[in-house]
């Protein structure tokens, strides 16, 4: 019986999984879109972020535009690639199931 | 494995394609460009026939592409943009200034043809309709471009009544009614979107 895939702890968190999502379909994001497509408050927002930075899976610029500050994220290609894994592991494990 | 587990992994499974389909959304809201050039096409012929002017399609034209360009900026403004969104507004845009340049040239140098400003006008939206179409899968922007080449097709061969009558009808169905239709499902996907959040 082949073994069962263990699920990837740092995007298996419900809030950094919506992001690595949200990120995977654009090119880049600035902090507040996340923030208003995940209902989220920014300490916590800030946080979850810096923890997929750590892992490398998201890459983050800070710029000023007219003089107002802004953050944007964009997902790197390891955060690409945990996510396609991820996706897969959760396929596999739902497989006699779905 | 347990129930309450597989329901929890499904769920994470459903986050992932919603939160992914949030972020292409941006791509199909764009219902109201397609109507505002219809009614500018109807301005732009309604001053040209009964004004008499030759400044009704250059000013109309310019006045409509300065209102997209500050709308466009008003709805896009501080959402991301997707390679495809950016391919789609590429089309259009090369599109755009392409007519613009072809068009006002011939004006200028005298050369001015209904039937082969029609022809062009039908080509080029069809053309851009017909990749919009294949590039989102959109069966009904495939039949804008249709009825766009179709107008085409009759400014070559038919009379000057053909010509104004595929021109007006082309611009209702294929630019009016596809912007009005395109608005509807914009605002029920995000009435959807709403009741799922």
């Amino acid at each position: 019986m082949p073994e069962l895939p263990e699920l990837n702890p740092v995007i298996h968190g419900k809030l950094r999984l919506a992001l690595l999502s949200l990120l995977a379909g654009v090119e880049e994001a600035e902090f507040t879109w996340l923030r208003a497509k995940t209902g989220s408050t920014d300490g916590n927002l800030g946080a979850q972020l810096m923890k997929l930075e750590e892992a490398g899976y998201v890459a983050v610029e800070k710029k000023f535009v007219q003089r107002k500050p802004q953050t944007i994220y964009r997902m790197t290609e390891t955060g690409r690639v945990a996510l396609a894994e991820y996706v897969q592991a959760l396929k596999l494990l739902l497989g006699g199931a779905m | 494995m347990e129930n309450t587990e597989q329901a929890e992994l499904r769920d994470r499974l459903k986050l992932i394609e919603s939160m992914m389909a949030e972020g292409r959304r941006k791509t199909e809201s764009w219902g109201w460009s397609f109507l505002l050039w219809g009614v500018a096409y109807y301005v732009a012929t309604a001053w040209a026939t009964l004004g008499h002017s030759n400044f009704a399609w250059p000013v109309t034209m310019v006045a409509a592409g300065v209102l997209t360009a500050v709308m466009a900026a008003r709805t896009s403004s501080g959402h991301p943009e997707t390679t495809l969104g950016r391919a789609i507004g590429a089309v259009w845009s090369a599109m755009g200034v392409s007519l613009f340049i072809v068009l006002v040239c011939l004006g200028a140098s005298g050369r001015y043809d209904a039937h082969v400003f029609m022809a062009i006008i039908g080509a080029m939206l069809g053309t851009a309709h017909a990749t919009s179409a294949i590039m989102l899968r959109w069966k009904m922007q495939f039949a804008c471009a249709a009825v766009w080449l179709a107008a085409s097709v009759a400014a070559c061969f038919g009379s000057e009544t053909v010509v104004t009558v595929a021109f007006l009808s082309a611009t209702f169905f294929g630019q009016i009614l596809f912007g009005i239709y395109a608005m509807i499902l914009d605002v029920r996907r995000r009435q959807r979107g709403a009741a799922n959040a």
